[in-house]
């Protein structure tokens, strides 16, 4: 029913579009929604009636087991009638369709026609629904008789749309060569194709050009960002590396040092990839003796990336603790560390032969005896160590907290290297003594078998390095990678308290 | 059996007051319907059976002749009230 009269509306919608309507049309189209109408009107009625008699019956069937018995005319056909009784009032037989019966009790009859009664009412509203939506059709479409009766009005408004639309059309074919002025374009346009054609390729090779130059553009800003990035993240923390380092008393000038060859380092090194996971490794794990091995392997300069990540990651903890002092020397201590890493990557033929090295008193003895100024100063003891001493000061210029210990071991031999120029202990450097580098060999054998030992050790050397004696052997140095170790930092750790106090006392004294 | 001829078979009465929105016309012929039954019922000797259709159905239920007078007497006045008020709103309508 419905689809009927839609196409005809569609029909009389395409006639107006494309030509003034015709009062015919239009009529037709009245006339088919008005169908509609009182065919709905009709259907109402008829779903009314229906639901009259359910409510009837449902009436009927609430109050009929309210008697044992009713009297009746029995219907004898459609005429004939006898009178009877109506018994067992509480048993009623459904029609369920399809001369489907089921006996069931007049309450749950009562049931029944109440579910049908819903759909009734759903088939009501439904078409009450249709009804009001044709009926505004029916309105609309007396609307556009009236319009299409008074047409005058009509057919110039369309005039006028139509003129737009040309103008729409021109303005589009002038604003392709919009590169070249409106009038130019619009004569090259009206005159020649050809020379249209050919503005339009100029503009394409302008545009092409225009985008290679964006695209430059891009790669330069990407990479200034990419590197202003790096840069900043790592400038930052050199700037307030620095600043600290002026701040500190003790360690200045070795700071300096160690910060202008970061840096030096750093920007070699930005753009290199494994710098990144170096940095990476260094800040999930800094500890990792594999990272170290990476950063020797990848880069040369690997230094650099590490220092980054360093610098990067060692702001959070030393601001948590102490301050940007104690972040500035955990850079230049990760630094030191990575140097001393790779050297000892590079020399990784020292550190594995070395371990067995020490495995006579003769050794021990080596290993723990500190060469200062070129004359054997052995220590009290093996576990206090000088270096721990050395820390302490270090520690106490530095105001580093407890965590960064492990650091400042790779910071001291760093400013010792650079400050004393020749710390073969730590082995940064190659051009170390060999005499240092035995000791450092020594130290790593050591480490190796011994974990707590060696982290002893590590510490001593350190410490060692930050009091610079250009001719003091530091057999520690070497182990950094063992320093990374969890044994190593736990015993740094431990070492960390006492070394306050005596990194207090050490400050007094410069 | 007495009440032969006083069997109602407009059962559709109480039906009028579900479909009270019908034409005019419709609601005149209910409204003489009704005042026939009216009169009928009224008209009764006291001893005469009134039954009632079960509407939509060929049953005839026993029922009481005073009932039935009343109510066919309610159903009567309520049509003429649905046509006064159709009335009034064509009247309303002229006049707008």
């Amino acid at each position: 029913m419905e689809a009927q009269p839609r196409p005809s509306l569609a029909a009389a919608a395409a006639a107006s579009s494309t030509q003034p309507l015709r009062s015919e049309h239009v009529a037709r189209l009245r006339e088919e929604q008005e169908k509609v109408v009182t065919g709905c009107q009709e259907k109402i009625q008829h779903w009314r009636k229906v639901e009259h008699d359910y409510e009837a019956l449902q009436e009927r069937l609430s109050t009929l087991p309210d008697k044992l018995s009713y009297d009746i005319m029995v219907p004898f056909g459609p005429l004939a009638f006898m009178p009877g009784q109506l018994v067992s009032t509480n048993e009623v037989t459904v029609l369920l369709g399809d001369n489907w019966f089921c006996k069931c009790s007049a309450k749950q009859a009562v049931g029944l026609v109440e579910h049908r009664k819903k759909h009734v009412r759903k088939a009501l509203d439904d078409l009450k629904k249709v009804m009001k939506n044709f009926e505004s059709r029916v309105e609309f479409t007396e609307d556009l008789k009236r319009m299409s009766d008074a047409a005058g009005d009509i057919v110039d408004i369309r005039e006028d749309i139509k003129n737009d639309i040309e103008v729409k059309g021109k303005h589009r074919t002038a604003h392709k060569p919009h590169s070249k002025p409106k009038t130019l374009d619009v004569f090259e346009a009206d005159f020649v194709d050809d020379s249209k054609s050919k503005d339009n390729f100029l503009s394409e090779k302008e545009l092409w050009a225009r985008l290679d130059e964006l695209e430059r553009q891009e790669d330069l800003l990407g990479e200034l960002s990419r590197k202003s990035d790096t840069l900043f993240a790592n400038g930052e923390d050199m700037t307030s590396s620095e600043e600290e380092k002026e701040d500190q008393k003790t360690d200045v000038m070795k700071h300096r040092i160690t910060d202008s060859f970061t840096q030096g380092s750093f920007q070699k090194d930005i753009t290199n990839s494994k710098l990144l996971n170096g940095q990476v490794n260094g800040s999930s794990s800094y500890s990792n003796d594999d990272d170290d091995d990476d950063d020797d392997l990848g880069v040369g300069d690997n230094s650099v990336p590490t220092i980054y990540f360093s610098h990067t990651v060692e702001p959070k903890r030393v601001r948590i603790n102490t301050g940007k002092n104690t972040t500035l020397k955990f850079s230049e201590k990760k630094e030191e560390a990575k140097r001393k890493r790779r050297n000892s990557n590079g020399n990784s033929s020292h550190c594995i032969p070395e371990l067995p090295n020490i495995r006579t008193p003769a050794d021990v003895y080596r290993v723990f005896v500190d060469v200062v100024n070129g004359e054997y100063v052995p220590r009290k003891s093996i576990l206090k160590s000088r270096s721990r001493e050395n820390s302490v000061c270090s520690d106490t210029s530095e105001s580093s907290a407890a965590e960064l210990e492990d650091r400042r071991g790779g910071i001291r031999s760093l400013s010792h290297d650079e400050a004393a120029c020749s710390d073969a202990s730590e082995g940064i450097l190659e051009e170390e003594e060999d005499e240092h580098e035995n000791q450092q060999k020594k130290l790593l054998s050591l480490s190796g078998k011994l974990e707590a030992f060696s982290g002893t050790v590590i510490e001593k050397e350190l410490l060692s390095p930050i009091i610079p004696h250009p001719g003091t052997v530091h057999p520690a140095l070497p182990t950094i990678p063992e320093r990374k170790e969890v044994l190593t930092e736990v015993s740094e750790e431990t070492t960390k308290r006492i070394s306050k106090f005596k990194a207090a006392r050490l400050q007094q004294r410069n | 059996m007495p009440g032969k001829g006083t069997r109602r078979e407009d059962a559709t009465e109480p039906g009028t007051f579900a479909s009270l929105p019908l034409n005019k016309e419709e609601l005149n012929s209910k409204i003489k319907e009704q005042k026939v039954v009216v009169d009928e019922l009224s008209n009764l000797k006291k001893n005469r059976k009134v039954y009632k259709q079960q509407p939509n159905s060929n049953i005839f239920f026993l029922s009481d002749r005073t009932e039935m007078l009343s109510e066919s007497k309610n159903t009567l006045d309520e049509l003429k009230k649905v046509h006064q008020e159709i009335e009034n709103t064509e009247k309303n309508k002229i006049k707008k």
